[in-house]
């Protein structure tokens, strides 16, 4: 155990979870905050922002499951692109005369949780290529089903003519699209390219990037990584590992439905495209890039791609050709990503990806955590008291 | 009557394309242990050296020249890339191959455009050939034919070659082939080269049935994986057995019910797996090591 050499070693962490926390919220508040005006420097106009940041939400959402779980899914596009029709359906059938953003956001993530929920329970006892096989067949069947759909989803058309929601605050109706004051800041462009949209994704995002912070260090996401780097273990210890899978893909589920739902309200339309291949590849391609298995890998993943991909598609045509080298290049020469790589984890990540995902070797943080941690669920066996573990290598590994 | 004997030819031949893919995924993953997203990118550029040398040399060039430009080009990409790739998990693989799926697909649409090609069928072939009830196309029946005569020589050449019976043994104990002395590596590589050609002549011969486009090897990729599943990973007569059972499924249900055509394979899919997870005729060892 000692030779191992831990993400993140306990020593570092701030004393109080409160200041970490504090101090991990303001940082990242101020990162928004000057993000936008450092993307109109490089040549970005206002609403890629708000567009980077609600696809961020998705691929952290992603992230979620590929890094911290270790299943990749290429489905993601359903729930995607399933939260954006959601509440856009919302809007149109069950709201029209009181079009309320909250209740369309609320209803779509919980609808795309009840969807993960539904097709987890059938995938999360497959790997790998069993896995990836049946997430994407199942984008594909929600893919045609929208599209043969009719007039409920609009078929190949989409869904535009929803009313724009408001977003009810106390006794105002808030809307988002308004534009901020104009206040210019010289090279960085004005404050007025901005809308309120952005302010309130860049919020979201906050909130989404703490959620998955906490959760991820919590006994949930120590566990979940003890199940990724050997689920037999975490088995014999007395972990339902299926249960937990199921919970990330659920979780995963309902991040990205829910930045579906808000991207379809931002657009103010939604297209069959979001529930694409292509759309699920793209959440592989940000995640990759910018660094699985790190907290903002998925966002510097995202800014990168989105704004190449806005920047160089009015260029040149060779766009999709960079993104795919980038891509491989990525997977090929920079395993832990740009974040990963940058953050000075580059060894451990790339250790990660040059074992597999799930790595056959042991000795990782996460091994020690199922030494420690009480199991939560318990699958018929009673829990082995911790010292009663066999060490590594007692136990047959399943990859062997 | 006719239109359902039209349509189970048509499942035939779609599902022919199917089973000549899955074959080419099935042997590489059992011999490479490599789950590869690329090899419909092998059937895009079969598609794309047969459209351009049959327009100026014929069909019988492009179908000699499609296979081997596909297999040197498999050949390059799996000593420059893929075989740093074999002993990692299928997810890295998964995401590599995917990767390399998307940057030949776009080099291709740099190259040879967007839109939507093909070339004419042969004026030998352009007729109908009466069969039954119905007159059938003359291509898709000879083309049908040759890809039955296609498969039995890789048939011949897995189970009665030396090289296939290394790649056989490779498939039930990879490391007691090595240490018999068994050279698995260059079995491996034949048999890559082998999927990859397979693959690049089925695009190039296809084509005058089904249209060419930069998007053609995702298209044809994603139904070839869903056989394999189907059939059992690195199972030949899996393969054979899911392909055309995914063909004629498509094919008569876009007769019987089209909205749902695209949907069913995958219903059929998510059945098979479920209820029978190495697939139809897979072992049941093959799921645990991917």
């Amino acid at each position: 155990m000692s030779a191992s050499t831990p993400a993140t070693p306990p020593k570092t962490r701030p004393p109080s979870v409160l200041a970490g926390d504090l101090r991990f919220l303001v940082l990242t508040a101020l990162a928004l905050a000057i993000f936008p005006f450092l993307l109109h420097v490089v040549g970005g106009y206002g609403g890629l922002a708000t567009q980077i940041c609600i696809l961020s939400i998705a691929a952290i959402g992603f992230n979620l499951l590929l890094g911290y779980a270790g299943m990749l899914s290429y489905g993601h596009a359903m729930f995607y692109g399933g939260g954006g029709y959601l509440a856009a359906i919302l809007l149109m059938r069950a709201m029209p005369a009181h079009p309320n953003l909250w209740l369309a956001v609320l209803g779509a993530t919980l609808a795309t949780a009840l969807l993960a929920l539904a097709v987890g329970a059938v995938t999360v006892r497959l790997y790998g290529i069993y896995f990836a096989l049946l997430t994407l067949a199942f984008a594909q069947m929600v893919f045609f089903i929208v599209e043969q759909g009719g007039e409920i989803t609009g078929g190949d058309d989409g869904l535009q003519s929803f009313p724009s929601a408001l977003m009810p605050i106390g006794p105002w109706n808030v809307d988002l699209s308004a534009a901020l004051p104009p206040v210019g800041l010289g090279p960085f462009g004005t404050v007025g390219d901005l809308k309120l949209w952005y302010v309130f994704a860049a919020l979201v995002l906050l909130l989404v990037l703490w959620f998955t912070r906490a959760l991820t260090r919590s006994q949930f996401g120590e566990v979940l990584g003890a199940i990724r780097e050997n689920e037999e273990r975490s088995l014999f210890v007395g972990f339902n590992a299926a249960s937990y899978r199921l919970a990330a893909f659920a979780i995963s589920g309902a991040l990205t439905g829910f930045a579906g739902a808000l991207r379809a309200l931002y657009d103010g339309t939604v297209a069959v495209d979001s529930l694409g291949i292509d759309r699920s590849g793209s959440f592989v391609i940000y995640t990759i890039v910018g660094g699985v298995q790190t907290l903002f890998g998925p966002v510097v993943g995202t800014a990168v791609i989105v704004y190449l991909e806005n920047v160089l598609s009015g260029v040149t045509s060779w766009w999709r050709l960079i993104e795919g080298l980038i891509f491989v290049a990525a997977i090929v020469f920079l395993p832990s990503g740009i974040v990963g790589t940058l953050g000075g984890k580059a060894w451990s990540g790339r250790r990660a990806l040059l074992t597999g995902l799930r790595p056959r070797s042991s000795g990782s943080r996460s091994d020690e955590t199922l030494r420690a941690a009480q199991p939560i669920a318990q699958v018929g066996v009673a829990a082995p008291a911790a010292s009663a573990v066999p060490a590594p290598g007692d136990l047959p590994g399943e990859n062997a | 009557m006719e239109s359902l004997i039209q349509a189970l030819l048509n499942g035939l031949v779609l599902g022919l394309i199917y089973v000549a893919i899955a074959v080419g995924l099935t042997i590489v993953f059992g011999t490479l242990r490599l789950v590869n997203f690329a090899h419909g990118a092998f059937y895009a550029i079969g598609a794309y050296v047969g459209l351009v040398l049959a327009g100026q040399y014929g069909l019988v060039a492009a179908f000699v020249a499609a296979p081997i430009a596909v297999a040197a080009f498999a050949v390059v990409l799996d000593r420059l890339v893929l075989r740093f790739f074999y002993e990692k998990d299928a997810t890295s693989q998964l995401l590599l191959t995917f990767g390399i799926a998307l940057v030949v697909e776009e080099s291709l649409r740099l190259i040879f455009g967007g839109t939507t090609q093909r070339y004419p069928v042969p004026d030998a072939l352009a007729g109908s050939f009466p069969l039954g009830p119905i007159a059938y196309p003359a291509y898709r029946l000879a083309f049908a034919l040759g890809i039955v005569v296609m498969l039995v020589v890789v048939w011949l050449i897995i189970e009665r070659t030396n090289y296939g019976l290394i790649v056989r043994a490779g498939i039930r104990d990879r490391i007691m082939v090595q240490l018999l002395g068994g050279n698995i590596r260059r079995a491996s590589t034949i048999v890559f080269a082998l999927g990859a050609a397979i693959a690049g002549l089925v695009g190039a011969a296809a084509s005058p049935i089904y249209s060419v486009n930069p998007n053609v090897g995702f298209s044809f990729l994603v139904p070839s994986f869903v056989v394999v599943v189907v059939g059992g990973l690195g199972s030949f007569w899996g393969a054979v057995l899911g392909g055309l059972l995914i063909g004629e499924l498509q094919s008569v249900t876009t007769v019987v019910f089209a909205p749902a055509s695209n949907v069913v394979i995958y219903l059929c899919m998510a059945l098979v797996l479920l209820l029978r997870p190495q697939g139809l005729l897979g072992e049941s060892e093959v799921i645990r090591q991917s």
